[in-house]
């Protein structure tokens, strides 16, 4: 071999660095919907529309990006990682392919098919002290549940006290390969009428927040207090119109605790600087009353808030107070047992005693249709065992909303490992208070009956059909089929 | 009663007291943890019973020992269990093996039934070995109960048939075996740390047999893990996926023979509220406080599965939901917006079912083509005195069953039909639409409601009001 190419292998080899090795998992799920919804037709007659569903995930993840060095002795460092959830949904049946076009088409229905749901690439622990999320990330905690196009950074400053910064674009379904799914609400760019700005939903929103967070995972108290800001810019502005406007300004709070592993308390509370109150407030005790008991006690309070943008934070200004119980019980032989209650309280608004007209004087908050209160629980049990699983729950619900009564009971069991099957039976009884002659009254029985199947290594089919009886329908036949593939490299 | 009013106590009080935990928190991690404080005693906690099998799996152990009485014989954890001092892996097996036991123990293979003299330790094979009938501990939940604190278990523990090897010399007695924990342990950064033995074996000095039972609990972990003295990180010690999240299907024939799902779940002793007991599907809002803790197991994707709002979950909605959710949807219970968006979803169905009747934005009733009844059976979706009186006049004042009650409680039901332009129709002060009546409460331009919205975004002030009017200014 002549002397310059040994000398150049040596030289290449020399500075070669060490192959890096990805884990890959792909997660392929393609999901077919067969079944007919009621609907009016534009005469007022009834019809029966269709509904094929095509739903397909990809959601891939790449990790254990870089070398093995970085990781640490407990391969817990310098972990980065890229997470991605792609989405197509479409209906080929008459819901959508027969709905009105032109004039008088239904912009809701023109979602877009293709959607990112999220695209992330996540650095954790990086040299023990940075957290990170780059790209289209989804967000939530006790009472906020968001999506944004940007950065996110958490920066340890002690192990147990860190500082979050993120900023991006709120993902919108006016954005390519975007679900309007986690925007704000209360805006609608399918509104007709120009007063209502439908063309303000295309506007990019830019977003920036900052948060202060307490407290690791095995801790025995953790807080976060966040503060975040999204506005727009004023879209087709005219003159003495601002240049933009704040779509959503939050402070939040949310914290745990626990003592001696028995007492637990979790809550949150939201001020809304967008209108000067606390709009959400969540508060909940858990006790381990034995090994295998517990009682649950929770306390909500919200008055809903919407978009900046949208007018029906003017009309809203009700808001009621959740109390609710449950309790869980862990019997031998794998059984678990739980009963659920709750009362809900619709607070009084300020002009609910009526000042003029006919009931003047009168509290016509308390006559209303529902009245102002609303409660209700559920019982069950389910067992496990080996292969096995049964469920029963019943559950029972009255006051403002109307009635609702039913049992339910699921069965699953797996014949041997490729084959596992499934069913469930369904009945209730419901009412609507407010006009059931005409908004509805009914009862209904349905059949749920399937199986899942492993057609190869993580390969896994799932069947499942279902039919409906009731007041509405002699039958209403719904089937689902679900191809899964999971793919680990 | 105005909705702020308490809400402000409330507020004040949570966050007074997260404030003093910040502070708390803030104070105790800045004071780095001395070696004393690194043997501080974890908290005596109130657990399940036994652990979990998925961490823990079946062990069989056809051995007689008593830690207590060797502990009081002189013996140290050291003196027997020296692989424990340099074993990085909590797969190592630290059982020591006969040669550690001969110290003592006089042992001769060819005399099974060695005498020796009194105060010596004993050389029979059945001092140690059991028979192997009793004592199997594969994965039960309810394992044979151990001797008293500090008393010997013989005589009272289940494995107590000693073995001798009646098949000939050579014979070898049932082995010990130990299923593969699922955890991630370090002794030697552990004993190198200057922490004692007892202090996760507590049980040792003074009971009889140790078996799985007895090894250290998560909570007993966190008395140090909590992120003050050590790393809180769950992956710290549970087995991880290449991507970072604790690797969660740990199946075995004796956890599902035990009752088990064979996936590891919260047991609820660390948080309480992340027990994922039968309604946690329905009910895991305060478990999901902290993203950051339920992504330490979950994928992303298993939020977006269901939030997602495309495939109907058929344990949250049941057969035919569809006719359903009008009483569910008129509550709220449970939650819509957590997987749908009124203004997308909810208005779209709606229009393209003609549930929601008026595209055009007027008010409800007018349309000659009601889909609630034809002709003169014309039915409303809505309530008489819903908007209009019997001769047709619009209701001005408050009643009962006027829509005004329903949309200052509960707006959200209206915004499953209507966009912002039915409202308009009515409540627009333009003067050129008509009835402009207005929305507000009783002094609203005097509440600070009514300025932190116009300061903030003047836009949906101009969606009824004009330029330049004076109530812009919340005068």
């Amino acid at each position: 071999m002549p002397r310059p190419a040994v000398l150049l292998g040596l030289v290449i080899c020399g500075l070669s660095a060490p192959a890096w090795g990805y884990d890959f998992s792909i997660d392929l799920r393609t999901i077919g919907q067969g079944y007919q919804v009621r609907g009016f037709a534009p005469d007022g007659s009834n019809e029966l529309l269709s509904r094929r569903r095509l739903t397909e995930y990809l959601d891939l993840s790449v990790s254990d990006i870089g070398s093995g060095a970085w990781h640490g002795d407990d391969g817990g460092r310098n972990l980065i990682t890229f997470e991605a959830s792609l989405r197509f949904d479409s209906d080929f049946g008459g819901y959508l392919l027969g709905a009105p076009s032109g004039a008088a088409a239904i912009p809701e229905l023109q979602q877009s098919e293709f959607d990112i749901l999220y695209a992330v690439l996540v650095g954790r622990n990086i040299a023990g002290r940075l957290d990170f999320q780059l790209g289209r990330q989804l967000h939530f905690d006790l009472i906020d549940l968001y999506a944004f196009d940007g950065a996110d950074a958490l920066f340890h400053l002690t192990p147990r006290f860190a500082v979050e910064a993120f900023s991006g674009t709120e993902v919108r379904g006016a954005m390519p390969l975007s679900s309007p799914i986690y925007e704000l609400d209360g805006t609608s760019a399918g509104s007709r009428d120009p007063a209502t700005r439908p063309d303000q939903n295309a506007e990019l929103r830019p977003l920036a927040g900052v948060a202060l967070v307490a407290g690791e995972t095995g801790a025995p108290f953790s807080a976060r207090l966040s503060y975040r800001r999204m506005w727009s810019d004023t879209a087709d502005r005219q003159p003495g119109e601002p240049e933009s406007g704040v779509n959503q300004e939050l402070v939040a709070l949310t914290a745990t605790a626990a003592w001696r592993s028995r007492v637990y308390l979790s809550g949150g509370v939201r001020y809304n600087l967008l209108f000067a109150e606390f709009d959400d407030e969540q508060l909940a005790l858990r006790v381990r009353l034995t090994p295998r008991q517990w009682l649950t006690l929770e306390h909500d309070y919200l008055a809903p808030t919407f978009d900046g943008d949208s007018i029906w934070n003017i009309f809203s200004t009700g808001a009621y107070r959740d109390l609710r119980a449950s309790y869980e019980i862990g019997l031998p032989r794998g059984v678990k047992a739980y009963a659920r209650a709750f009362a809900r309280f619709f607070l009084s608004t300020d002009d609910e005693i009526a000042t003029t007209g006919p009931y003047a004087g009168q509290d016509v908050g308390a006559a209303a249709p529902g009245g102002r209160t609303a409660g209700g629980g559920s019982l069950g049990a389910a067992w496990r065992r080996g292969r096995g699983l049964l469920r029963a729950d019943g559950y029972w619900d009255d006051g403002y909303g109307g009635r609702k009564i039913g049992v339910d009971g699921t069965a699953r069991f797996q014949v041997r490992p490729p084959i596992e099957l499934e069913g469930r039976l369904t009945g209730y009884a419901w009412r609507s208070d407010l006009q059931p002659a005409v908004t509805g009254s009914g009862v209904v029985f349905g059949m749920q009956a399937g199986g899942r199947f492993q057609v190869g290594k993580g390969q896994h089919l799932h069947l499942l059909v279902e039919d409906n009886v009731g007041t509405y329908y002699e039958s209403q036949f719904r089937g689902l089929a679900m191809f899964e593939v999971d793919a680990s490299i | 009663m105005k909705r702020w009013t308490s809400s402000v106590a409330f507020g004040v009080a949570l966050a007074a007291g997260v404030a003093g935990g910040v502070l708390a928190g803030l104070a105790s991690a800045s004071a780095s943890p001395s070696p004393a404080t690194t043997q501080a005693a974890p908290v005596a906690p109130v657990v399940p019973a036994g652990p979990s099998p998925l961490i823990y799996p079946g062990e069989t152990i056809p051995i007689k020992f008593d830690h207590a009485m060797h502990a009081r014989a002189g013996a140290t954890c050291e003196g027997c269990h020296s692989s424990a001092q340099t074993s990085t892996a909590a797969v190592d097996n630290l059982i020591p093996g006969e040669a550690a036991c001969r110290s003592c123990h006089k042992i001769d293979r060819t005399q099974p039934a060695k005498s020796v003299p009194k105060g010596e330790a004993p050389a029979r094979c059945d001092a140690c070995h059991a028979d192997g009938n009793t004592g199997t501990l594969e994965g039960s939940p309810n394992p044979p109960a151990t001797g008293p604190a500090g008393q010997s278990p013989t005589g009272s523990h289940a494995i107590n048939n000693g073995w001798m090897p009646t098949a000939g010399l050579g014979a070898e007695p049932p082995r010990v075996v130990l299923a593969r924990p699922s955890l991630k342990f370090n002794h030697q950064l552990h004993a190198t740390r200057g922490i004692a033995c007892a202090l996760c074996h507590a049980n040792a000095a003074v009971q009889g047999m140790i078996t799985r039972v007895d090894l250290p609990m998560m909570a007993s972990c966190l008395g140090c893990h909590s992120g003050k003295q050590s790393t809180g990180r769950c992956g710290a010690c549970h087995l991880t996926e290449p991507d970072g999240r604790l690797k969660v299907k740990l199946a075995t024939a004796a956890t599902g023979a035990a009752g088990g799902s064979g996936l590891l779940e919260p047991s609820g002793s660390l948080r309480g509220i992340d027990a994922h007991g039968p309604t946690f599907r329905r009910d895991h809002a305060q478990a999901g406080r902290d993203e950051s803790y339920c992504l330490s197991c979950h994928r992303r994707s298993e939020c977006t599965d269901c939030h997602g709002g495309v495939v109907k979950p058929p344990d949250i909605h049941p057969a035919d939901y569809v006719t359903l959710h009008v009483a569910d949807a008129r509550r709220n219970v449970p939650d819509c917006s957590s997987c749908h968006r009124l203004q997308t979803f909810c208005v779209g169905c709606h229009q393209r079912t003609g549930v929601s009747s008026d595209p055009s934005g007027g008010l409800p009733g007018t349309r000659a083509n009601n889909p609630f009844g034809t002709g003169t059976q014309i039915k409303q979706f809505h309530p008489p005195g819903w908007a209009r009186d019997t001769t047709g006049a619009v209701i001005a004042t408050p009643r009962p069953a006027s829509h005004s009650v329903q949309a200052k409680r509960n707006i959200r039901t209206c915004v499953s039909c209507h966009r912002e332009e039915s409202c308009l129709e009515c409540h627009s002060s333009d003067p050129t639409r008509g009835a402009n009546f207005s929305p507000h409460g009783p002094n609203f331009g005097a509440t600070a409601r009514c300025r932190f919205l116009a300061s903030r975004n003047r836009r949906a002030c101009l969606k009824c009001h004009a330029l330049g009017a004076a109530e812009l200014d919340c005068q």
